[in-house]
């Protein structure tokens, strides 16, 4: 018995002193799947991953995985939303979303986590040890990029992008407020303003592309030309977007070719264009074609009819081939899918951020009827299209009609039409008198802001 | 850990040593005796203790008899047992006494676990329900939570789906998923396959879905009794995770005597308990033709109202040959079905002095009343216990479950199989010519995501789990009145999640089949010390104190694989011969917790009560300055029958008042959340990181603070019993997500922010009206009222969606109950126009997102149940029925099977009508028709949808009275041995019938697997309950 009993108080003893002993193993458990906010940013290779997360954060579904550009198309007119009866969708295709709407409420707030990332980097650059400065400024210059690229995306869906004058521009978020605390609309010039200044600085940063999937020198002139553009400042905007055209790296495919652009990736057309893999798709597919035999229900983001007069009207003009009225089901009908977003089996559909033939829309823009009549005609040689001679775009406006028609059938799909027309004053005549050319703020932001952040008029 | 906790460890381990040492034997007198009954039959398993000598206590044998060795020569022994009357009996000598109990209904006398102790019933201070075995056995149910549905009062018990092995929703006066202790090892009822979230057509996942629950691991026949702690001050004891209540359950363990063997199965067969009826094909038809005619008269009146390419020849073309197929298939009756469901069980109970041991096995089978589903279960337990010596037992649980159950796809969303047969085509049939499955999209409504039968049949989705439980313990008895105790338990959990499209199904098509393997591993232990101290001082005065020490660790992993592209009429399945993995993925979590536990009870003479307890909690789910939490909790109650002035009352046998405060906490809110952190990611090929979460170095426990002030009665002894319980909890410091500023780069963090009050009443009431020889009545009635109200929030007003890509369909907002619907207000039908009619909040001529208002709650009222016992000789009849007033319910589905003939589109360019959007239901059959009917639905339509989803036309009362059980039994007991002692052979109804105005399958039902209050009570198509008859037999020997 006494042999039991001298077991039994070791066993005891061992019992009550383990935990004592394993105290602080039990307690602090750290997670094997992530890496601690504080850690990440201390070290070259740390850095780096930040880097591609710059990326990652840009192919979030809300973002350039999807919805942000097939937003912009389908509050237009060249598209519409199916779905199964979706209050939100709806609302999008009737233009009468509401401050509650799920859809304007993820892309807000996902775009703004594209820029917190971005600012980590800026904010910690400088004092990384072991980066050489050529790899520091580049980095940075892509950091500073991916904030331009945010703020504008925010400005021209959320503020009033298209007068300078006005108070309601966005809140930008440069990284240097503790994060609870609100921050308040800037003026739409004080929004530009943050925005070219990032892009200035981004573009001394950069070097030379090492591939479309990456930011380059090239690709932030490219961004740089779209803002100037949008800000009204036309002779800047037509240099930055000469730069571009005459950088060597892109070229525009031939009539034959030029629907390479969505069933290859990286072509030559490619100025950023956000890469996806099978293993990490994009949204585009399921939400744009689904598969071959899809009912409206099951797609998301549908080409209008519209669309299908708009390019009736243009009988020589290829790209309608990557519009189809034809091949859906009678429940799509009369309205149609975009074949940009093909590949059913991958889904690893491309985000075509910035190409080639913008460019030469966006000089050809600034540079008015006389100017910019031969980059028009580039483009519309590239895809097969007659020329057009000064009879045909005699004034301002035939011209500005001109570009807009080639803006609409070249990049339809990409993420452009609903700017386009808010920025030339077209809303309420293309689309309705009682159409808000941007989305409300999402309720969320203003009770999250205590109403600091003051909702868009009309909302 | 703290600095001063270590004297105290290092003077207990002291304590300890010297204790071990100091222990003597003393004796020693022998009594021996007797014990029967008034009829004179012998009774085993009685109590028999030495008054004031807490470790002298014995057990009578089979045969009623005992023997007990005491260390005095005089002194009083205290005889008691379940159904009859304790007796203090004065004993000196050796003589053998003869002891006589006497029945009694009085449940004073039973004993009840109070968390690391036991007490009397009559000694708890604290709002404590228990039930017994004989409450809930024989019912054919997988989850022991089923089992007390309308048993306890302030304790709702909901099932949200009728999916076999669904978890159910399980909420303690109104907060929901409380912790369960199984025999000492604590669980949260939580879902780890990763298959029962839903998702949406893209892939995505939209809600948590339907979810598997771990409690329904336990045979609920190998469960003794069931205590549930109401109060703060019974649950703090388990302060950390106590917030919600704690429900203790306590499996059957050894007795000594012969061994008993008892056999129990049943068999029956489930049916829908209730349909939604739809139209059939003529009535289909009859609504599109009403749909277009009504819009022609329309155009004809006003063709501005409609679009301006409008042709009215959509209108008046005829229906093509597809609305001709002639037939007429009730899609519900294509796949549903009866299904069997049957359970075996055999376990054997026995011992003797040193060793008494209880094993049981059971296989329990349920087939889905949706074709293709089943949940099959196989379950071990062994529960031994062994007397060392006179001062140490040791013993152990084990419990091993394996349970298979295929599980129903999308359970709950826009392309389950439910939810596409509540909106397919009539019109369209199950198989084509070629016996192929049907091809939806060729049929007349566009709902369908599939063909429903094809998606039952060809979508197979499987989770399997392994799961084992298993505790070691040794009780030593250091010096008389001091006793330790020590445990370690450990529980496993390895799941399996297979599933796999076939090509020809709408999501496996285009990629050639797809696959998901997923596997959850889990491994949690616990190591439980505490020093019991009972004693009495000079006769009246008793006392017991507990000190301890438990440290819990649990490591979780959950890996997943995609894959697609399978080799086509191949038969394969398996991930390994899929063409391309699409995504892969392995997390490995993990939390711990510490604990120093400490609770006293005092009483003078059993009528003086008081408790204190306090908990001192470390989580390493918070930031180190906010990770130790102390809960205190006192009690006190005062048996007023046991003072002068009532104590010779004829009729009042016992009147006890109690009064308890209480602090508990709460520490759900996932791993890792305090801190800041950034997770990976790919691009191009290479990983990097981006941030995800932001931290919060002041996160801490959530409190839960309630008073209780409750009396207990007992009137006749015990023919009339009861309680009130009146109570005010209120939840602050909550763990929330608050709404961040945008421009943070996140959407939400973590905080502690907010305040919930809730105030309730509980009433119960248990009777025997008639109690003789031959016929016996016992009823008994519980009735709850629970009222939460928001008293702050961090976000004033945040909507919330029980879906993520849905509109908002609940809102927070001060003043209001958690779970409050948000929407638009329906004001009823236009009797001129047919129009349906909307409040305009804002008075600004339009209804929009600006008009939307509060429309009920989803938490009910009032609830209860009220059970009979009936007996008459051999026969016994169970009558349980449970209902529930005043909670409502988001029918999200509804919208879809009372569209009133709304087609989104579908006809060609030639106006020819192909497809509507979905069949309705035959509410519409009493649709407005023509100017002055006065009816609810408005008008068909063809072009405009006269519905809207988020209005209350869809928020639904959700009231009802249900007959949860009957069960009628007849039994054998044969005067002379034979084979077996006794034979029950029983017949069973579950849900027999429901009084309710809910137009949906279920009033129970909560879609989005009510894991969150927040976004309670929404139908998106839930798997409907099940009417079971089923037949057993029960045999002991």
């Amino acid at each position: 018995m006494m042999g039991m009993r001298t077991y039994l108080k070791l066993i005891v003893v061992v019992l009550w002193l383990q935990p004592a002993i394993s105290c602080k193993k039990i307690l602090d458990v750290q997670s094997p799947n992530a890496v601690a906010d504080d850690a990440v940013l201390t070290t070259a290779s740390g850095v780096r991953n930040a880097r591609i997360g710059l990326y990652i954060s840009l192919q979030d579904k809300n973002y350039y995985g999807a919805y942000f550009p097939l937003l912009a198309e389908c509050y237009s007119d060249n598209g519409t939303t199916g779905g199964y009866d979706v209050i939100d969708l709806n609302d999008i295709a009737a233009r009468t979303v509401g401050p509650a709407n799920i859809y304007v409420q993820n892309i807000y707030a996902s775009i703004y986590n594209s820029i917190h990332t971005a600012n980590k980097i800026i904010g910690a650059i400088s004092t990384v040890p072991g980066m050489d400065d050529a790899e520091k400024s580049q980095i940075n210059g892509e950091a500073l990029f991916i904030r331009a690229l945010g703020h504008f995306d925010l400005l021209r869906m959320f503020g009033e992008h298209w007068d300078r004058t006005s108070a309601y521009g966005i809140s930008l978020s440069t990284g240097n407020t503790d994060p609870l605390t609100p921050i308040a609309r800037s003026s739409v010039d004080d929004s530009y303003k943050q925005i070219l200044n990032d892009l200035q600085q981004s573009i001394i940063g950069l070097g030379a592309s090492t591939g479309s999937q990456f930011i380059s020198q090239a690709g932030a002139k490219a961004l740089l030309a779209r803002v100037l553009l949008y800000a009204g400042e036309l002779s800047a905007a037509s240099v930055a977007a000469s730069a571009v055209i005459d950088d060597g790296n892109y070229s525009l495919f031939g009539p034959d070719e030029f629907t390479k652009v969505y069933t290859q990736k990286l072509t030559p057309e490619s100025i950023f264009e956000l890469k996806f893999d099978p293993q990490n798709p994009s949204a585009f597919n399921t939400v744009t074609y689904a598969r071959p035999d899809a009912l409206r229900s099951e797609i998301l983001f549908l080409a209008n009819a519209d669309l299908n007069e708009f390019f009736l009207s243009r009988p020589d003009d290829r790209r309608q081939a990557l519009v189809d009225y034809v091949h859906v089901d009678v429940s799509i009908q009369p309205d149609g899918r975009t074949e940009k977003y093909r590949g059913e089996t991958t889904k690893d559909n491309s985000s075509y951020i910035i190409r080639l033939a913008e460019m030469y829309l966006i000089r050809a823009e600034a540079s008015g009827k006389t100017d910019g009549l031969a980059d028009l005609n580039t483009v519309r040689a590239a895809r097969g299209m007659t020329q057009l001679t000064s009879d045909d775009v005699s004034s301002d406006q035939a011209f500005l009609k001109a570009v807009l028609d080639e803006r609409r059938a070249e990049l339809n799909f990409e993420g452009h039409r609903l700017f386009d027309l808010a920025r030339t004053g077209k809303v309420s005549s293309v689309l309705g008198t009682s159409v808000n050319p941007i989305m409300p703020i999402p309720q969320r932001e203003i009770d999250g802001t205590g109403g600091v952040v003051k909702q868009n008029s009309g909302y | 850990m703290p600095k001063q906790f270590k004297p105290w460890l290092l003077f207990t381990l002291v304590n300890m040593q010297l204790l071990l040492f100091c222990q003597a034997q003393q004796t020693d007198h022998l009594i021996q005796g007797k014990i029967s009954n008034k009829e004179g039959s012998p009774l085993p398993n009685v109590t028999i203790a030495v008054k004031a000598k807490p470790s002298e206590v014995t057990q009578s044998d089979a045969e009623g008899n005992f023997s007990i060795r005491t260390s005095s020569a005089s002194g009083v022994l205290i005889f008691s047992t379940i159904g009859y009357a304790s007796r203090e009996v004065k004993y000196s000598g050796n003589n053998p006494m003869v002891i006589q109990l006497q029945e009694t209904v009085s449940s004073l006398g039973e004993v009840v676990l109070t968390g690391y102790l036991k007490q009397k019933k009559s000694d708890i201070t604290g709002a404590i329900s228990s039930i017994r075995n004989k409450d809930f056995k024989d019912q054919p149910v997988a989850n022991l939570a089923q089992s007390i549905q309308g048993k306890v009062s302030g304790l709702l018990v909901s099932t949200p789906s009728g999916t076999p092995g669904a978890g159910l929703l399980v909420s303690i006066r109104g907060a929901g998923n409380p912790l369960y202790v199984v025999d000492g090892v604590p669980m949260l009822s939580e879902s780890n396959s990763s298959l029962s979230s839903s998702y949406n057509t893209q892939g995505e996942e939209m809600g948590s879905g339907q979810n598997i629950s771990s409690i329904s691991d336990i045979n609920p026949d190998d469960i003794e009794s069931i205590e549930i702690l109401k109060d703060a001050s019974s649950a703090s004891i388990y302060g950390a995770r106590a917030a919600n209540g704690v429900v203790l359950i306590t499996t059957k363990r050894g007795k000594n005597g012969k061994t008993e063997f008892s056999f129990n199965a049943y068999t029956g067969f489930q049916k829908v308990a209730r349909k939604i009826p739809f139209l059939d094909s003529k009535g289909f038809v009859a609504l599109e033709e009403d749909a277009r005619q009504q819009d022609l008269k329309l155009y004809n009146q006003d063709p501005g109202l409609f679009p301006a390419d409008f042709d009215p020849a959509l209108l008046t073309n005829p229906l093509p040959e597809g609305w001709k197929t002639g037939v007429n298939n009730n899609w519900l009756d294509k796949i549903f079905r009866t299904a069997p469901i049957s359970n075996l069980e055999l376990s054997a109970r026995g011992g003797n002095e040193k060793t008494r041991f209880f094993m049981a096995g059971n296989y329990f089978g349920q087939d889905g009343i949706v074709i293709e589903n089943f949940y099959k279960r196989g379950n071990f337990r062994l529960n031994v216990d062994n007397k060392v010596s006179n001062s140490v037992n040791i013993g152990a649980n084990m419990a091993f479950t394996y349970a298979r159950n295929r599980r129903s796809f999308n359970d709950d969303t826009y392309t389950g199989i439910v939810t596409n047969a509540l909106g397919a085509s009539p019109l369209m049939p199950v198989y084509d010519n070629g016996g192929a499955y049907s091809d939806f999209t060729q049929y007349q409504a566009s709902w369908l995501s599939d063909n429903p039968v094809k998606s039952a049949k060809e979508i197979k989705a499987y989770t399997t789990n392994y799961r084992f439980v298993g505790t070691a313990f040794v009780d030593i008895d250091l010096l008389k009145p001091l006793k330790f105790r020590s445990s370690f338990s450990a529980d496993y959990t390895n799941l399996i999640d297979d599933q796999f499209f076939d090509p020809i199904t709408t999501d496996g098509e285009t990629v050639g089949g797809k696959a998901i393997k997923g596997t959850y591993r889990n491994m949690t232990w616990l190591n439980e010390n505490t020093l019991t101290y009972q004693n009495t001082f000079g006769l009246k005065n008793h006392f017991t104190g507990l000190a301890g020490f438990t440290v819990q660790s649990s490591k979780y992993e959950k890996t997943s694989i995609r894959a697609q592209g399978f080799p086509a009429g191949s038969g394969l399945e398996n991930i390994s011969s899929a063409s391309s993995i699409t995504s892969a993925s392995a997390l490995n979590y993990g939390w711990g917790l510490m604990s120093f536990i400490g609770r006293a009870n005092y009483d003078y003479d059993g009528k003086y009560l008081l408790a204190v307890s306090a908990r001192y909690d470390g989580s390493s789910r918070f930031a180190p300055s906010g990770r130790w939490g102390l809960f205190p909790a006192f009690s006190a109650g005062w048996v007023l029958t046991k003072e002068p002035f009532l104590a010779n009352s004829s009729w009042l046998t016992s009147l006890k008042l109690r009064l308890s405060y209480g602090l508990t906490g709460d520490q759900e809110i996932g791993d890792f959340r305090y801190q800041s952190y950034w997770i990976p990611g790919r691009y191009d090929g290479v990983a990097g990181l981006r941030p995800f979460n932001i931290g919060n170095s002041n996160l801490t426990w959530q409190r839960n603070k309630m008073f209780n002030l409750g009396a207990d009665f007992e009137l006749f002894r015990g023919r009339l019993s009861g309680s009130v319980e009146f109570f005010k909890g209120n939840r602050t410091k909550l763990l929330s997500q608050a709404v961040l500023p945008a421009t943070s780069g996140f959407s939400s963090i973590s905080i502690n922010a907010g305040d919930i009050e809730t105030k309730g009443v509980e009433f119960s009431l248990m009777a025997y009206p008639i109690r003789n020889k031959n016929f016996s009545w016992s009823t008994s009635f519980n009735i709850s009222y629970i009222h939460d109200r928001i008293r702050s929030l961090y976000t004033e007003g945040e909507l919330l969606s029980a879906y993520t890509d849905l509109f908002p369909t609940h809102i927070l907002k001060v003043g209001q109950s958690v779970g409050s619907f948000w929407g638009i207000k329906y004001q009823g039908v236009d009797t001129q126009t047919g129009d349906p009619k909307y409040e305009d909040l804002n008075k600004d001529g339009v209804i929009d997102d600006r008009d939307q208002q509060i429309l009920g709650k989803a938490t009910p009222n009032f609830f209860g149940g009220w059970t009979n016992d009936l007996k008459y000789r051999q026969w016994d009849l169970s009558i349980a029925t449970q209902f529930s007033i005043g909670n409502k319910v988001y029918n999200l589905i509804r919208s879809t099977y009372q569209t009133l003939g709304w087609s989104d589109g579908g006809w060609d360019a030639n106006n020819i009508l192909y497809q509507v959007y979905a069949n309705n239901a035959t509410i519409v059959n009493r649709r407005w028709e023509k100017p002055g009917d006065k009816t609810d639905i408005p008008r068909a339509s063809l072009i405009f949808p006269n519905y809207l989803q988020n209005s209350s036309q869809f928020v639904e009362d959700a009231s009802f009275f249900r007959i949860r059980t009957v069960n009628l039994g007849y039994t054998i007991r044969p005067k002379r041995t034979t084979m077996f002692t006794s034979l029950r052979l029983y017949l069973q109804v579950q849900n027999l019938w429901m009084a309710t105005k809910y137009y949906g399958f279920d009033p129970e039902v909560s879609s989005n697997g009510g894991g969150s209050p927040q976004t309670a009570g929404v139908d998106y198509a839930a798997y409907p309950q099940a009417r079971t008859t089923s037949f057993g037999v029960n045999v002991n020997f």
